[in-house]
């Protein structure tokens, strides 16, 4: 190619050689291109060249991790734009919210995309977690990356509860009161907690400030961060989960014949006959230089050539379909649904009664009977359980089924914990009045 | 991190060597340092001064309070209650969960999670752990009558005025 460029004019060239220059690969059409396009191209690269197709059936994965970190995409560059005319004051913030809706072009268009897709990263992440437990997902080697998704979990709620403050509205004010109340009644740092997320012994100032810091920059880099480690173990733990006979060899694909290792610095060349490919010769051999480091039980370059297939195109489809499904649900929700606007902040009036969002309501319930209990010991216990799930639940069947039979008793369990939360915010929503007296909704 | 079997520390085995005392002090300089920053960045974010209303106020002389009066000064969180010559002022915070409860026909009732007390503050329905504090009231060398809120007293010690 050399030769080629020397004897044509650079500037005629201009183009293809810039075009070349960021994208080094044509479009692939060999599955040394396709290979190639997914490592040498910085988004690509953060995939698998090749990808099991089980993590490819929608049924299995239902796109929710996906759907989550497109949200969570959406939100931050909604999330942008909006700072660009709020400002966390006091007696600014509820003007802003104003403008939004009255003089700023698309703000409140931007406001909604940005509160329902909280709404919607909220409820995502849960059901992920759903569908990541009922399927088996945390086993071994999974069991670390099961804790950073709780972990994932607990940073989106307090992402959107610190959200909640900055319009400075009535339903801001008293959720904020309530919730760091709830803060408060933790053992020997509660008082100190809420002091130090107050920045005063009230909700004021301070506290919108602080919230709008920890809102904007600290906990979207927490997020960022444990996304980062969350998608990378993906990897490392050989990709998403499946059932062991799915890794078994199907009898229509001839076994691997030859896995080369190259002595040296732990880099494994590996031939893998892709399905594709297994209807010719063995002979015509393909080396793919795949990169990596390869040890132990996490070995998945040499060992799994059969039910795998190029990522490009078939994961980057996938992925591009649920983003596509992702925008267009918040496009739509956010056009025939306006973000909720309560009063101006009347400190000295609670709305009756003070709601929190929905999905804090569960919780507000439990409050209702003990602000201890309900608030910080039954949370905690929760949470604590969910952190240990995979060190708890040893057993090794039933991985990557839904409803796996084997499971029945821990799939039983969960769905006792998601059912009385759910239960719990439908009453905290739709049964509580007036001094939270109950109340019914027809 | 473990030890790389290097020939020269396998002759120590288990004995204090220079290069192990080394690492050995050098990691616990990282973590104190690690501890140190820690705790800086905690005492930062502590405020030294709030900006908030203060926790001592002046709320008027006691001719504004006619006997009998249950005012509840929403701003400043507190009920002040009149009875005869006696004066006294109650918190307005639910000890629940911070919202702020208003005054009724019985004594406070809480809008927000349905606590109520009673005329003196203590609890007789809902999830409202203790009674509603009462704050030492004085009277100011100007005629004043002062608030102290971060002086809590007994329930029932009114200021005669």
């Amino acid at each position: 190619m050399s030769s080629q460029t020397k004897t044509r004019n650079p500037l005629i060239a201009l183009p293809e050689n810039i075009w070349r220059s960021i994208f080094r690969n044509p479009l692939p059409s060999s599955d040394l291109g396709r290979a190639s396009t997914s490592f040498t191209n910085f988004f690509l690269h953060l995939h698998p060249v090749k990808v099991h197709r089980n993590s490819l059936r929608a049924t299995f994965t239902l796109g929710l991790g996906l759907m989550a970190f497109f949200l969570f995409m959406i939100l931050v560059v909604t999330g942008i734009l909006l700072m660009f005319y709020y400002v966390p004051s006091t007696t600014q913030a509820y003007d802003r919210m104003l403008d939004l809706r009255g003089t700023v072009a698309f703000g409140i268009f931007l406001r909604n995309m940005h509160r329902w897709s909280a709404h919607g990263m909220v409820a995502v992440v849960f059901l992920h977690m759903c569908r990541v437990f009922l399927t088996g997902s945390y086993k071994p080697p999974r069991e670390f990356n099961w804790v950073l998704g709780v972990l994932l979990l607990l940073v989106t709620l307090f992402l959107s509860f610190t959200g909640y403050l900055l319009p400075w509205d009535q339903l801001a004010f008293w959720a904020i009161t309530v919730g760091t109340s709830i803060a408060s009644y933790a053992p020997i740092v509660g008082k100190e907690v809420k002091f130090l997320l107050l920045g005063d012994s009230t909700v004021g100032q301070e506290a919108l400030l602080r919230f709008y810091v920890l809102h904007v920059a600290v906990l979207p880099a927490v997020l960022s961060l444990l996304v980062a480690i969350h998608f990378w173990r993906i990897r490392k733990d050989g990709g998403l989960s499946r059932p062991e006979e799915e890794d078994a060899l199907p009898a229509d694909v001839p076994a691997p014949t030859q896995v080369e290792v190259v002595q040296g610095p732990a880099v494994v060349m590996a031939t893998s006959p892709a399905a594709a490919a297994a209807a010719q010769p063995v002979l015509e051999k393909r080396h793919y230089g795949i990169q990596g480091l390869v040890r132990g039980p996490f070995t998945k370059i040499g060992n799994v050539p059969d039910r795998s297939v190029f990522a490009w195109p078939n994961l980057f489809m996938a992925e591009l379909v649920v983003f596509l499904i992702t925008v267009a649900g918040v496009l739509l929700v956010s056009l025939f649904f306006n973000a909720p606007l309560e009063e101006p902040v009347n400190v000295m009036h609670p709305p009756n009664p003070a709601k929190a969002p929905w999905y804090f309501l569960g919780l507000q319930e439990q409050v209702s009977y003990s602000a201890f209990w309900g608030g910080v010991g039954i949370p905690t216990i929760e949470v604590l359980l969910l952190f240990l799930v995979p060190y708890l639940d040893r057993k090794i069947a039933g991985v990557g089924r839904w409803f796996a039979r084997e499971r029945l008793l821990a799939n039983f369990l969960f769905l006792t914990f998601v059912i009385v939360n759910v239960v719990l915010i439908i009453i905290g929503t739709f049964f509580r009045g007036p001094n939270w007296e109950f109340v019914s909704p027809w | 991190m473990k030890t790389p079997a290097k020939p020269e520390i396998e002759e120590g085995g288990d004995a204090m060597t220079r290069r192990r005392l080394l690492s050995w002090l050098s990691g616990f300089g990282l973590l104190g340092s690690l501890i140190i920053t820690v705790l800086s960045n905690l005492i930062f974010i502590k405020p030294r001064a709030t900006y908030g209303q203060p926790n001592r106020f002046s709320i008027g002389k006691p001719e504004d309070f006619p006997s009998g009066a249950r005012l509840s000064l929403d701003a400043r969180r507190v009920c002040i209650v009149r009875d005869g010559d006696k004066i006294a002022a109650i918190s307005t915070t639910c000890t629940h969960l911070g919202c702020i409860v208003s005054v009724s026909e019985t004594g406070f009732a809480c809008p927000c999670h349905g606590s109520r007390y009673d005329q003196d503050g203590n609890v007789t329905g809902g999830p409202a752990p203790r009674a509603l504090p009462w704050y030492q009231v004085s009277l100011a060398p100007n005629g004043d009558i002062e608030v102290d809120k971060d002086t809590e007293i007994e329930a029932g010690n009114y200021l005669r005025v």
